[in-house]
């Protein structure tokens, strides 16, 4: 039986917005890594920005040499992966790695996928489908990206809003884009190796002495049980389904009215439905069409923040052990996804005594639900050395917004981190490429 | 000269998925006829289509110029499904006359002129707003937003202004706006969920006032023979439930469920039961709106299958009245419900509240509830789901009715001129202020008369009621540590400098001789209420930073086609109390 680590290297690499962290676990017969995320969408503030994503892959090559042992891609969003995707280097350089294992959420399973796609909206009439409720939640989530490619675009449409509201568009709209090549980067190393789609409750052997607990994501069948049992009316998933088949049908194919209008015979084709005339509104109804343009722009973002939420819900959560030492590593996990966990008393035991815990969510609001946080004995006023650390891989000014209490990373957030916990943040140490954690796996450490 | 005062026009009696013999049901609505401009632009709808999605303004849409002599033109009537789907002029009218339809009904309910919400006379309506799988209304745009979207063939378009329902349900929003303004303010769940369904409530009973549409019930529910009689025994709630309405409801649009969900499935399809309103799952305010929306959906019913025992004979009875007796008694339903709303308090609204106005309005201007009993089967069915009318009702009074003012109270009267009374909210404030015990204001309070509303009222059984109905509404600001010196306990957490805005108000009706005859509301100085309503609020982080201190109707049906995804338990608040 191999040995267990005797020390854990935590690197936390400054992507700007995103996830990039290189967790080395050191035995006396060598280090083994296990890289768990990769991606960015917005540069660090200060050093190089010109191809900051290749240097980090240069340096994750020449830390880890020829071998990547393990791949986390905990969610679909551009800040977590889009270093995987090939063609800029960075994702060659990790697939050159030859990853022993990738995990990646059970809604990422192709197996699932390859259900979801035949499960799209135009095969269910009335609540009556082909595929199960699996399949087709999954198809929401391509809808989801169908809806976020669209608010993209719309983001660039000047007339529409303000300068503000385009730019949050942007960013959420490009964060929840279909990622195609990372994806298929992922899936390509997964098959070359070993891939695991993981859900709630799966215990995954990843390296000798490391326990590995998925927290997370739940299962449709697993968060059913803790739904209220007017929530588990089929007629609730399918409202949902139908929603954003609805809105990917109506904002994800095009802006542009249709050429060729069907017209009655005999109509005036100036004033058919899909034509109409362009003619300059006349200057009592310009108040009303401002405010509309001002609404449209308001529902694409609850729209857009609606599927970002179901995203990073999709988030792996992992708790590694090692003796006595745990380390907690939950993507952008948010309410939605602890709820299942936080609802076990066995993990709620086994949460308590955690001694690292990698902020979720860039530190939102949402994503370190107090439940969770309370559970944490290590976390308290007295720097002493049992304190929890806590690492927060953020970039201030990029997601939601002060006046809104939405911003990410949240200010109050912050302060009790720094207040109770060794905070370690990528942001406050911005001129470093690359922040470094110890953890000492030996007995009496 | 020839005078026409009304005139109708051609729409589709729900949406176009409901159709009889492979045709789109359509009815024709009687409106107002009004000198138009174009658009349509009426005195109080006019209509905009303008689509921000294609950044088009559309010419607007009007009407052929009247014959001389000759009553006014109903342009739609003869033309295909066809032809009306794919014509914008007809969408533009089709939601004008829903629209004005609906606020006429108000009208006449309560017997006088509505205001809307908003500082104009006109409500703006964007018939094509936006290609989005949404419709709303909006107080800060003055208006109404349909959007379309490609059904999920993609071979045509799906127009969210096409919907009877959909129209009645957001023209009910604004016009609830217009009457109660407060009740978008955070308040209880109920509240949150009485905007809905009451919305859903008067779209529905809109719906089956329509002869044509409870015929389509009636065949779907009833088993009919070749000669348009129904068995007798067939006659049955269930049957009217479970294959008319839910039929129906089968047949509406799957694809506008996905804009607004299917009131008509969900409310009859919620099976009675008394602890809806103390589970979880009434905190979101679609599901407590589903509640109310079935108590009164399964009332009709009960009162409809009623009155049928009384027609026919011993073994059968004709299709075509049991049809006018349940559209009838939809219409005399919904008359009641939106007369209520005159009963209802001005602030943090409860459905007992809403079932004690219904009870006190009817037996008002029905004293004698000789044919449809209808105060009796509101009762029964509102306890069957667990809403239970706030007023007990005095001995000798209908049961659960608004209790007029007590003897003790004494209003002082002969500083005020009740002629003026009836239309200046100076001189009414002046009644007020003068009677400030009586009427259990708080004298640090900011106190607003909302509006003073003279009405006519004329009841089924020839009883004229002549009333003013006054509306008023007070507001506190206080730190959370003075919260005490009111007796309202400070919600666990708050921390002792966060602001907090009591709410309290009445509706006074004033009989023709200028006397008080009721008092309806929430006084500000009510600390059970004020720690019950901080206490929920807070738990549903209504203080946090950012949170919204009112209802944006868009955002609350994002919230409800996504309440699946939401409906596990919230798991805990964030780490940090803000």
């Amino acid at each position: 039986m191999a040995a267990a680590p005797v020390s854990l290297t935590i690197r936390m690499f400054n992507v700007g917005f995103g996830d990039c962290f290189l967790l080395t676990f050191n035995y006396a017969a060598g280090p083994r890594h296990m890289l768990v995320d990769f991606g960015s969408t917005s540069a660090p503030r200060r050093g190089k920005k010109k191809d900051y994503m290749l240097r980090v892959a240069q340096k994750i090559k020449e830390i880890c040499g020829d071998k990547l042992h393990i791949v986390v891609a905990t969610h679909r969003h551009r800040d977590h992966i889009s270093g995987f995707a090939t063609g800029t280097g960075t994702g060659e350089i990790i697939a050159q790695l030859n990853p022993d294992g990738v995990i990646q959420p059970w809604t990422e399973d192709p197996r699932a996928r390859a259900r979801a796609l035949t499960a799209r909206s135009s095969v269910y009439v009335r609540g009556k489908a082909k595929g199960d409720m699996t399949a087709h939640f999954l198809g929401s989530l391509e809808d989801m990206h169908r809806v976020a490619d669209a608010v993209t675009r719309f983001a660039d449409r000047e007339d529409l809003a303000g300068k503000q509201t385009r730019a949050q568009l942007r960013f959420l709209g490009s964060d929840n884009l279909r990622n195609e090549s990372a994806v298929k980067n992922l899936m390509r190393m997964g098959r070359r190796g070993k891939a695991w789609y993981v859900n709630a409750g799966m215990k995954l052997n990843l390296l000798p002495g490391v326990k590995c607990t998925v927290l997370g994501p739940p299962t449709l069948q697993q968060s059913n049980e803790i739904r209220s049992l007017r929530s588990r009316d089929p007629g609730e998933f399918w409202q949902f389904r139908n929603f954003w088949a609805a809105q990917s049908m109506a904002l994800g194919t095009s802006w542009q009215v249709p050429a060729k209008p069907r017209t009655p015979e005999g109509a005036d084709t100036a004033t058919a439905h899909a034509g109409g005339t362009a003619q300059p509104p006349p200057p009592g109804v310009r108040w009303f069409i401002n405010q509309s343009r001002q609404i449209q722009a308001d529902q694409m973002l609850g729209l857009v923040r609606d599927l970002d939420d179901v995203m990073n819900n999709t988030s792996v959560i992992l708790l590694l052990e090692v003796g006595k030492k745990k380390i907690l590593l939950p993507g952008d996990a948010q309410i939605e996804n602890w709820a299942y966990a936080l609802s076990k008393p066995h993990w709620q035991q086994l949460l308590t005594d955690v001694n690292v815990y990698k902020v979720g969510h860039h530190g939102s609001r949402n994503a370190t639900p107090k439940r969770l946080w309370n559970l944490f004995k290590h976390a308290g006023e007295a720097p002493d050395e049992q304190r929890i650390q806590t690492l927060c891989s953020t970039r201030s000014g990029k997601h939601g917004s002060v006046g809104s209490g939405t911003e990410v990373p949240r200010r109050l957030l912050v302060e009790e981190l720094k207040a109770k916990s060794n905070f370690t943040s990528s942001e406050e140490a911005e001129d470093t490429f690359c922040s470094v954690t110890t953890v000492n796996f030996q007995e009496g450490a | 000269m020839s005078h026409h005062p009304t005139r109708k026009l051609t729409v589709f009696a729900l949406d176009p998925s409901v159709k009889s013999r492979g045709k789109i049901l359509r009815t024709q609505i009687e409106i107002l006829n009004e000198y138009l401009g174009a658009g349509p632009r009426g005195h109080r709808v006019f209509v905009v289509d303008y689509d921000s999605s294609t950044d088009r303004f559309r010419t607007p849409a009007q009407l052929p110029k009247p014959v001389e002599g000759q009553p006014p033109e109903d342009p739609f009537a003869s033309l295909s499904d066809r032809e009306l789907l794919a014509s914008p002029d007809f969408h533009a009218f089709m939601c004008f006359a829903i629209v004005m339809k609906t606020l006429a009904r108000f009208e006449f309910a309560l017997g006088r002129r509505l205001s809307w919400s908003f500082p104009s006379h006109q409500l703006q309506v964007a018939p094509h707003a936006f290609s989005d799988a949404n419709a709303f209304y909006s107080d800060s745009a003055n208006g109404l937003f349909f959007g379309y979207f490609p059904s999920k063939d993609g071979k045509r378009i799906v127009h969210t202004c096409l919907s009877h329902e959909i129209v009645a349900h957001e023209t009910t929003h604004a016009l609830l706006d217009g009457l109660r303004e407060r009740y978008t303010d955070a308040s209880s769940a109920q509240q949150a969920g009485f905007h809905e369904g009451f919305a859903d409530i008067v779209a529905l009973l809109s719906i089956l006032s329509a002869q044509s549409i409870v015929e389509k019930v009636v065949d779907l529910g009833l088993p009919g023979a070749a000669d348009g009689t129904l068995r007798r025994a067939s006659v049955t709630v269930d049957a009217l439930k479970m294959s008319g309405l839910f039929g129906l409801a089968q047949e509406m649009g799957s694809e506008l469920a996905g804009v607004h969900g299917n009131a008509l499935r969900r409310s009859v399809g919620l099976p009675p039961n008394k602890d809806y309103l103390t589970s979880a799952d009434c905190d979101e305010p679609h599901r407590c709106g589903e509640v109310l929306v079935a108590a009164v959906l399964n009332a009709y019913l009960g009162i409809w299958v009623k009155r049928l025992q009384a027609l026919g004979d011993e073994s059968r009875l004709d299709r075509s009245r049991a049809a006018e007796e349940g559209a009838q008694l939809a219409e005399h339903l919904l008359n009641v419900c939106i007369r209520a709303i005159d009963y209802c308090p001005p602030t943090d609204i409860l459905f007992g509240d809403f079932a004690s106005a219904l009870l006190t309005v009817d037996a008002e201007l029905n004293p004698g509830d000789t044919r449809y009993e209808l105060r009796a089967g509101l009762l029964r069915t509102f306890a069957n789901y667990g809403i239970v009318p706030t007023a007990k009702g005095q001995p000798g009074r209908q049961e659960g009715s608004w209790d007029p003012p007590p003897p003790q109270a004494k209003f002082v009267y002969d500083r005020t001129h009740f002629e003026n009374m009836k239309s200046d909210p100076d001189e009414l404030f002046r009644f007020l202020w003068e009677n400030r015990d009586a009427f259990k204001l708080h004298d640090q309070a900011h106190t607003r008369v909302l509006s003073v509303r003279a009405c006519t009222r004329i009841g089924r059984d020839g009883f004229t009621l002549r009333e003013t109905v006054v509306e008023y509404h007070q507001s506190l600001i206080l730190f959370a540590r003075e919260l005490y010196t009111l007796k309202i306990r400070q919600p666990d957490g708050m921390p002792d400098d966060t602001k907090v805005t009591l709410y309290g108000g009445n509706a006074v009706i004033f009989d023709e001789y200028g006397h008080v005859k009721y008092n309806i509301g929430k006084s500000i100085m009510d600390a059970d209420r004020q720690t019950e309503r901080l206490g929920h609020l807070w738990r549903q982080g209504a203080y946090d930073k950012g949170a919204s201190k009112a209802r944006a109707f868009s955002r609350l049906h994002l919230r409800r086609n996504t309440a699946w995804y939401r409906s596990v338990p919230a798991g805990s608040p964030p780490a940090i109390q803000e």
